[in-house]
Formats: structure tokens, sequence, C-alpha cells
């Protein structure tokens, strides 16, 4: 973070060249000391400086000493300088640590076994480094008991060593100044601003920042040491940010649970960053409602069966249904939490099987608006990563805080290390005001007013206009925007339709970059993979040919089928015959009476017996994200793959679930999927291509493109190939998603722009903070989170920094 | 003398041997043997079952660390730590093992365990009659490696009787 600070720093700035440790090295001028030793490898040991923060130079770790000064100097808060010469180890500097060690430790208590941070703990391992174990002080530790801050928050005092990374992380990184310092000299401690407790976002970053045990996480809590577990690496299923979380899991009797979420990768795009979601929401994996068996309706009452019984039973009523009323008596239902791989097979699913187009899913933002506005330019949305780094931020809409943590913190940060300009435009006094560098509060529902307006429309101000705002302060908004570059603009879901149009016109005008706000973590990968029942993938309307009508070799239905409203309504009317839901919950979402379904024969994979699993006929428990393989598309289209990291016994994933369904209706497999044997014969064509002048496509892009053809028809990575060859903007790195990286794609829209969906569908998930839809209920964190704050008493003062609108 | 010294010697080695004669003629009476440990007889350091001690008040020591489990070269030692309450005190620090298995199809009786408890909670005892069979029988449960309770029966419970008096505020 500090590094591309720096960076921007030497655009302006020369050059300079040191030596350290004998090695000469050429950094940026402006460069700490101990950032251009670890450049060239070599490690300078600190506490309190943490890359990004604002410097402390209270742990006195990193001395080092520097030619013709005095004393042995802080690498930490030392800017190179032209010639310099530094020494990193010598005996002295070796002493100099160990004594410093053994002054933290003077009553740092010696718990390790029974400390959460045993094992990965940065003093531990600067202890077994310069060796300071033992303790010349005769005097009794002074022993203090822990304390609970906050649900998921313990503190240890004599543990702490006052680096000060927590209240630096809380205040400059998070903006929420929940944490202080109390007291002076030897008798500082950290303490909350709050008497006794915390009242923050409960993100965690303190603890996570902690290089000891004094700060230890409520959820983890003695469930296991670092060294038991193993870590993968996987995206979080909550908001649609995509931040990377490691898990770490461990066996259980019931497969491998999950037992603590963290960034120890920091490779992701959230960097340091992880919200309570990321961090302590998973554990909705380990409920014990999860269901571990399919179960059948039987007289009004589920009971459970096997899982050949199930499919046989679906396939059958499919096959039923279809001999009787025809397609279009079928509907289907997506899910913004299920991988792109499964959207995707699960429309192709229902247009080459059932041969309907009544798809849909939960929408929570017009991505085909934005599509269609884009008309297939290129290069013109924003990754998560430019948020970070982009000279100029326009926010209309929706609150960051709240319902993309990450994206707030990318705001934050770059306003913060880079001095980025924020505009942000929104009806209610959200908390990255204080970051911005302009503010205007508009009237409610007048969003796409103020577009108008910033596209020299005079006229919409009126709209705009509320108590809040004077007229100079918009105008002076618009002035202003209009002189910037590199601008990128983060609308919500309260734009859609022509308004994204409009939008987007006024940007491109700008050069500017965009980014739709979805809520959930796969909404733009559902949105991507075509749930929709007039679009296909890459949005491409389902009237006119395209590449897929091209390609499945079969006849795509060409008339748009029933959204979900729609659905809901042929239900109702008795016209809807079956009804196939995977991995969401419309009854509940949007509040259907469950008796509209009594006629429908319901089909639903989750993991929970919902409200809308409650009214089904066949229930189906499937794996959740952090279960299974695939790619998640977050809501910039950042794609990232997914890891399977749990394992609970009982469940299949969706992917596997759809594709035995298809084939117990006797669909042929190869047509779903195209994996090994059959349908994708890697003979580069010849065999059907000599004699018919026709190849077998997949094959040869598999081979232009170094793959090797999947063998089994349950593995997801057979569908991406199919999704990299044939959806736009999807032609992305492999290698780069295989390692773990984010590879941006490209928003385009395969013909023009026909239709623009329908924006009255647009419905936000309206989540908060401590709120993930029904995923959320599950979590026993959030539940303990949200019920604290509920009972919190109402009359607590607020403290200046404090902002009411984090929590409502 | 040659023939003097000959014969004074196998006297002198015919003497242990019919001496001997008149002794038991087993080493140990296994398993006729008087005892609870059916006259098997162990050297102090005789590696066999482990015993989970307890303290001097009754409590259990393991403060379910995991570094037996850390140290154990055949992965035998599964554990699950759980928080002590005021109401439900099991070990003498915060945290104590809610679950403590030792599979001993797998453990080698090496020692590493017990070398590596920082509490002294898990010492190898002497108990050997292990055999068995049905192989998921050797997975001993906490239940089955805890020494019994002291002599002073109960501590546990008046330990805890007193910590509460103690910790809990009076209404």
């Amino acid at each position: 973070m500090a590094g591309s600070f720096m960076r921007r720093i030497a655009v302006f700035m020369a050059d300079v060249t040191l030596t350290v440790d004998g090695k000469k090295l050429t950094v940026p001028a402006g460069t700490l000391l101990i950032e251009a030793c670890k450049s060239t490898g070599i490690e300078v040991p600190s506490f309190c400086y943490y890359p990004g923060l604002s410097l402390q130079g209270a742990c006195r770790m990193c001395l080092v000493e520097i030619e013709k000064m005095p004393k042995l100097q802080t690498a930490c808060t030392t800017p190179v300088a032209e010639g310099m010469v530094a020494t990193t180890e010598s005996d002295k500097i070796k002493q100099a640590r160990k004594s410093m060690i053994e002054m933290l430790l003077a009553n740092h208590p010696l718990d390790c076994p029974v400390c959460d941070a045993g094992g990965e703990c940065e003093l531990q391992d600067m202890t077994f480094k310069y060796g300071a174990a033992e303790s010349k002080f005769m005097d009794m530790k002074n022993h203090r008991d822990e304390q609970q801050w906050s649900p998921v928050v313990y503190f240890d005092r004599p543990r702490c060593i006052l680096c000060y990374r927590c209240v630096r992380v809380c205040g400059e990184g998070m903006d929420v100044w929940a944490l202080g310092v109390q007291n002076r000299g030897s008798g500082s401690i950290i303490a909350p601003n709050k008497e006794d407790h915390l009242e923050c976002e409960e993100c965690g970053m303190c603890i996570d920042i902690c290089p000891v045990g004094a700060l230890t996480s409520g959820a983890y809590r003695y469930k296991t040491r670092p060294w038991e577990m193993k870590h993968v690496g996987t995206v979080c299923t909550h908001c649609g940010d995509g931040c990377k979380t490691t898990l770490g899991v461990r066996r259980a009797d019931t497969g491998m649970q999950i037992v603590r979420g963290d960034n120890r990768d920091k490779s992701g795009i959230n960097g340091d960053f992880l919200c309570i979601k990321g961090r302590y929401a998973f554990d909705f994996a380990n409920n014990p409602e999860r269901l571990q068996q399919p179960l059948i309706k039987r007289d009004g009452k589920f009971v459970p069966s096997t899982w050949e019984q199930a499919f046989d039973l679906i396939a059958s009523k499919f096959q039923e249904v279809l001999a009787s009323h025809g397609p279009s008596s079928i509907g289907v239902v997506g899910s913004n939490h299920t991988s792109n791989e499964e959207n995707y097979l699960l429309q192709k699913f229902a247009r080459l099987v059932l041969g309907t187009n009544n798809i849909d899913h939960h929408r929570t933002a017009d991505f085909p608006a934005l599509a269609s506005a884009l008309a297939g330019k290129k290069d013109a949305t924003a990754s998560m990563r430019d948020v970070f780094n982009a000279p100029a931020i326009l926010l209309i809409g929706n609150n960051p805080t709240e319902q993309h943590p990450l994206l707030a913190w990318q705001i934050r940060s770059n306003v913060r290390l880079h001095r980025a300009k924020l505009y942000i435009a929104n009806s209610s006094p959200i908390k990255l005001r204080r970051q911005a560098t302009a503010f205007v509060q508009i009237a409610p529902g007048s969003e796409g007013a103020f577009v108008q307006f910033l596209t020299a429309n005079d006229a919409a101000a009126d709209a705009v206009a509320s108590p809040q705002l004077t007229r100079e302060a918009l105008s002076q908004m618009r002035d202003a925007l209009k002189s910037e570059s590199g601008l990128v603009i983060i609308f919500g879901s309260e734009l859609r339709g022509s308004d994204v149009t409009a939008l987007v016109n006024y940007g491109l005008s700008l050069g500017a970059k965009f980014i739709c706000l979805g809520d959930y973590a796969n909404s733009r990968g559902a949105a991507d993979m075509g749930l929709y029942p007039d679009m296909l993938p890459g949005y491409a309307p389902v009237s006119s040919a395209t590449r897929f009508h091209e390609h499945w070799l079969d006849e795509v239905p060409t008339a748009p089928g029933l959204n979900l409203l729609q659905l809901v309504d042929a239900a109702k009317a008795g016209n809807l015959k079956a009804l196939y839901v995977v991995g969401s919950n419309p009854v509940a979402r949007y509040n259907i009476d469950p008796f509209v379904l009594s006629k429908t024969f319901v089909i639903v994979q989750d993991m929970f017996l919902t409200e809308t699993a409650a009214s089904a006929d066949v229930v189906l428990p499937v794996a959740n994200a952090y279960e299974k393989g695939g790619t998640y598309t977050n809501t910039c289209g950042d794609v990232q793959m997914l890891k399977k990291a749990g394992e609970f016994s009982g469940v299949r994933n969706d992917f596997e679930c759809i594709v035995r369904i298809a084939a117990g209706m006797g669909c042929d497999v190869h047509k779903l999927v195209p994996f090994g044997g059959g349908g994708t014969r890697a003979d580069m064509g010849q065999s059907r291509g000599a004699q018919s002048g026709e190849s077998d496509q997949h094959a040869v892009w598999l081979a232009d493109h170094n793959l090797e053809p999947k063998m089994s028809p349950y593995d997801p990575v057979a569908m991406l190939d199919e999704i990299q060859r044939l959806v736009p903007g999807y032609d992305i790195s492999r290698l780069g998603l295989l390692s773990g990286h984010d590879e941006h794609t490209q928003l385009v829209q395969i013909t023009g722009a026909t239709g623009m969906g329908h924006p009255e569908l647009v419905m936000p998930a309206n989540d908060k903070l401590f709120t993930s839809g029904t995923l959320g209920r599950f979590s026993a964190t959030l539940n303990t989170v949200m019920e604290r704050y509920r009972t919190m008493p109402e009359d607590v003062e607020i403290a200046a920094g404090y902002d009411p609108m984090v929590r409502e | 003398m040659g023939i003097v010294k000959n014969i004074a010697a196998i006297a002198k080695g015919m003497s242990v041997t019919f001496m001997e004669m008149f002794k038991p003629t087993i080493v140990e009476n296994y398993p006729d043997g008087p005892g609870p440990t059916r006259g098997a007889m162990f050297q102090d350091r005789f590696r066999g079952m482990h015993v989970l001690q307890r303290d001097e008040n009754g409590l259990e020591k393991c403060v379910a660390c995991f570094l037996c489990a850390a140290a154990c070269p055949s992965n035998c030692i599964y554990i699950e730590a759980a928080e002590n309450t005021e109401t439900h005190r099991v070990s003498g620090a915060e945290r104590y093992a809610k679950v403590y298995n030792i599979d001993y199809n797998r453990c080698i009786f090496c020692g590493y365990c017990v070398e590596a408890c920082p509490t002294d909670a898990i010492t190898h005892g002497h108990g050997f009659e292990l055999a068995t069979y049905n192989a998921s029988s050797l997975v001993y449960r906490k239940e089955q490696l805890l020494a019994g309770t002291p002599a002073h029966e109960g501590a546990n419970a008046i330990f805890s009787q007193y910590e509460n008096a103690r910790l809990i505020p009076k209404k």
C-alpha cells in the first residue's frame, strides 16, 4: 500500500542510491528504509510498523546502524537518502533487539500453550530468533483478567506490547475510531473509546493485525491451534465485493469443518481488509440445521430419501410435465450465490433440456442496462483494484460502508494514501462523506435527476433539491467533475435503465470507468451467465440468432420466457406445473404466499429448509460456495476461483445435481457439459471435419489454449472452458485464475442494444453490515452481534467521530 | 591343583543351580499373579497406556494446548478445546479438553507427547493390555484415559462451589 504511494511520489522525485548490508540498491526518494530493505529481500523486524498505516516508531525493533549517525536508527521512520550506508545485522543491533524483547517480555505472560496466537505470534518468532527467553526480573508479573469487548473481540492486557497497530487500523483504516490509548508512558494501555466495550463495525481488523495474542477472536476462541488447520484461500460468499478469505479447516465428524476465517493470504483484491462477514460469517456452514439428506414430501410431510430416489422422481416429473403441458409450464429460478459454472449450466439446462426461457434470478442491479449502454466499448469498467488507484471517484447512491465494505475500504485508503478526490451524491448522509471532497445530499429517489443535472440539464436541479443542498454545491460538483481525468464512477441500484444510459454517456465523454453495485457474491456472475428470461449469457437477446444457437447445436427457444414475478402469477393461475429453484429463496424475498405454489411441483436445492424449501416437493441438500470449486464474478467484473475448503457429509454440489437430473431425463450429458470422450474428441476435428467440413470447435479451442479435455461430467472446470470460449469478456488468463489472481472481465454485450431487461424488477437486497440475506440468518456470529446491538441502550452518548449511520 | 580348582569351580556353579532349583520357576507369574497388574512387573520408565493426570484439587491438568498432538509422530491424538465457565470448571486454566482421543491403532508409545506437555498432564501409565478384536475400540476417549478422582473425592465440586461464591457477584 505504502509502496504504491511511494511509487506515485516517485513520479515527482528522483531515485536515490544507497547501500544496505553491502548491497547497492536504487529506490525512489522518500521510500522508508524498512521498505527499501524489504524490496531487496532483507527483512528488518518490526512490531509497530505496518505498511499503509501512519508511522509510530514505538517498538524499536527495526533499529539499524547507519553510517555517520551516532546512535541506532529506526528503519521504519527513516527515509532513504543519497549515499546512505546502512547495516541491518550486527552484534550491536542484535543486542539492542534482544534487550527490546526482554523489555516486552517483562510483563508478557508465558501462556503460549493456551494463547490463541501461539504458533503465529510475531513476538514468539522474534524471541526464537533473538533468544531472550529467560527473564531477569524477580517481581511478580502484573496480571489483569481478560476482557470481552464485543461478541467477537477479546482483550488480554498483559499480552499487549503496545504497538498501536490496532488503534491505527481501526481509526485510519476503518475510520471507526473505536480504540484508543489510555494513560501515558509506561502506564499506557489500549482501551475502547466506549468505557468497557467496542461500538464498531466488528470487522476484526484489530485482531488480525495484532502481532501477539492480546486481541483474540471470540469466534475462533480455543477452537484449535494454527498448525492443526489447513488454510484454503477462497472467495467470500457474502456481498458482491469478492474479498479473498482464508479459511482454516479441520477434520470433524461431519467432514472438514471450517473453524476460522481470516486474511492470512493478502494477495487478494482486499489486501489487508476483511469485514465481519468474510471473517466470521462462514459459520452458516456449520449450522446444525443444515440438511444432510434429500427430502421428498409425502402426504404433506418431508420424508428422507436416497439421492437416487430424489433424482428419479425429479427427472420423471419433469418429463411428465413436458409431455402433458409443454416447456412453458416449467420455471427455473437461479441464485446469486452459486458459481458461474453452475449458473451457466442451469440456464443451458433450462434452455436445452427443458426447452424453456422461463428462467430468472433475484436481480439486485441493472447490469444489462450498463452492458447495453457501454455498447461493446472496451476497458470501460473499473476493477476493485482501480478503486484504490483512481485519481478521482464519483459515487452515486448506495452506502458502501454497509453494503460494500471492501469498496468503502478501497475508497478510504485511496483518499488517505493517494489523496484521491471523492465526489458523493446520496440521499442520506452516508459515512463515506467524511472522506469526500464534495458531498451533495440529494432528495430521495432523485439519483436519475442528478445524472440529468450532470449532463448539463439545469432543469433537473429542481428534482434533486433537498433541504440539505444548495444550488451552488451542485453546480460546483458538476464543474469540478468536468476537469477530472481517470474518473471511476460507482453507482448503486438506485440508477436503472435509461438513467444508466445517461450516466454512461456522460462518463464516457470524460473517459471514466464504471462500477455497477450488485448485492450478492455472484450477482454479476448470475447476470453475465444469462439467468434472464430474455437474455442469454453475455446479455445476448434470446430472440436473435447468436453464437449460442450455433454452438449448442440445438433449438434454443427464441421467445422470451417469464420473469420471476410472472412465474408467480403463472403459479397462481395454475399454469406453472413445475418450478426448479436452485439456491434461492423467492418465497421469503418476494413475500409469496406459499399456498400459491401448492399446485406446482417445486424442487429446491438449498442448504437449509428455507421458506421456499418448506413449500417444496423435493429438497436436495447442497454444498455452499466454501465447499466447492468454480468461479465467482464480483460486482466490478473481477473473476476469481473458488477453492474447496470445507466438506459437509451428505451434501452434493449444485453442478452435480443439475447434471444428474439432466441425465435422468435421458439427455446426452455431453450436450450440456463439454467433457472428454464423445462430444469433445481432441482430434482437431478430423473425424467430423474432414467429411462434413465442421470441426469440433471446443476441442480446437482447448488445444489452442493448452488445455486438456476434462474427463468428468461433474467437473465445473469443463463448464468454465465453455464459458471462456463463448461468453464475451471471459477470455481471461486461466493461469492467473488458477494461481489465485483476480482477472477483470470486459462487460460486452454480444449484439447491439435491443432491450434493457426490466429495470422495475431490480430489487436491492438492502443488506446491512451484519446481515446477509438467508445466509446471514444461519450465521451464529452475525446473529450474536446483531442481538448485542439490538439490546444496547439507546441513550448512549454518541462519541465524536462515531456515526449513527453505521448501524441502524 | 588344577583338578581341585576345577572341582571348586563346578561346585560353586552347581550350588547356584541347586539353590535356584528350590526357588519358584517363573520370573513373573503373569497373568496369575496377585494384585491389579496380575503379577506383571514394570520398570518405572515403562511407557504404557497414557494417563491424563489431575492436579491437587482434582481438576484436570490438561489445558488443551494441542502440543501433544503437534509432537505426535503418528498423528494419533485428537483434541477439541472448550472454555471453563464459572459453573462448569474442568481444568485449572481457562480452557480444557472437551474431547481427548488417543488412537492406539496408531500410537507408537514414543513418549513425545509426554515430553511436549507443558502442564505434565499426559503421562505414560503402565497399562499394556490393549489387545482387542475390534480396532474401533482402540480409540480411547478422555474418560478412559483420565486418572481416577483423588482420595478426597468431590473436591472438584467443592472447588467450583468456592470459585462460584467468589466470582459471581451477590445480587
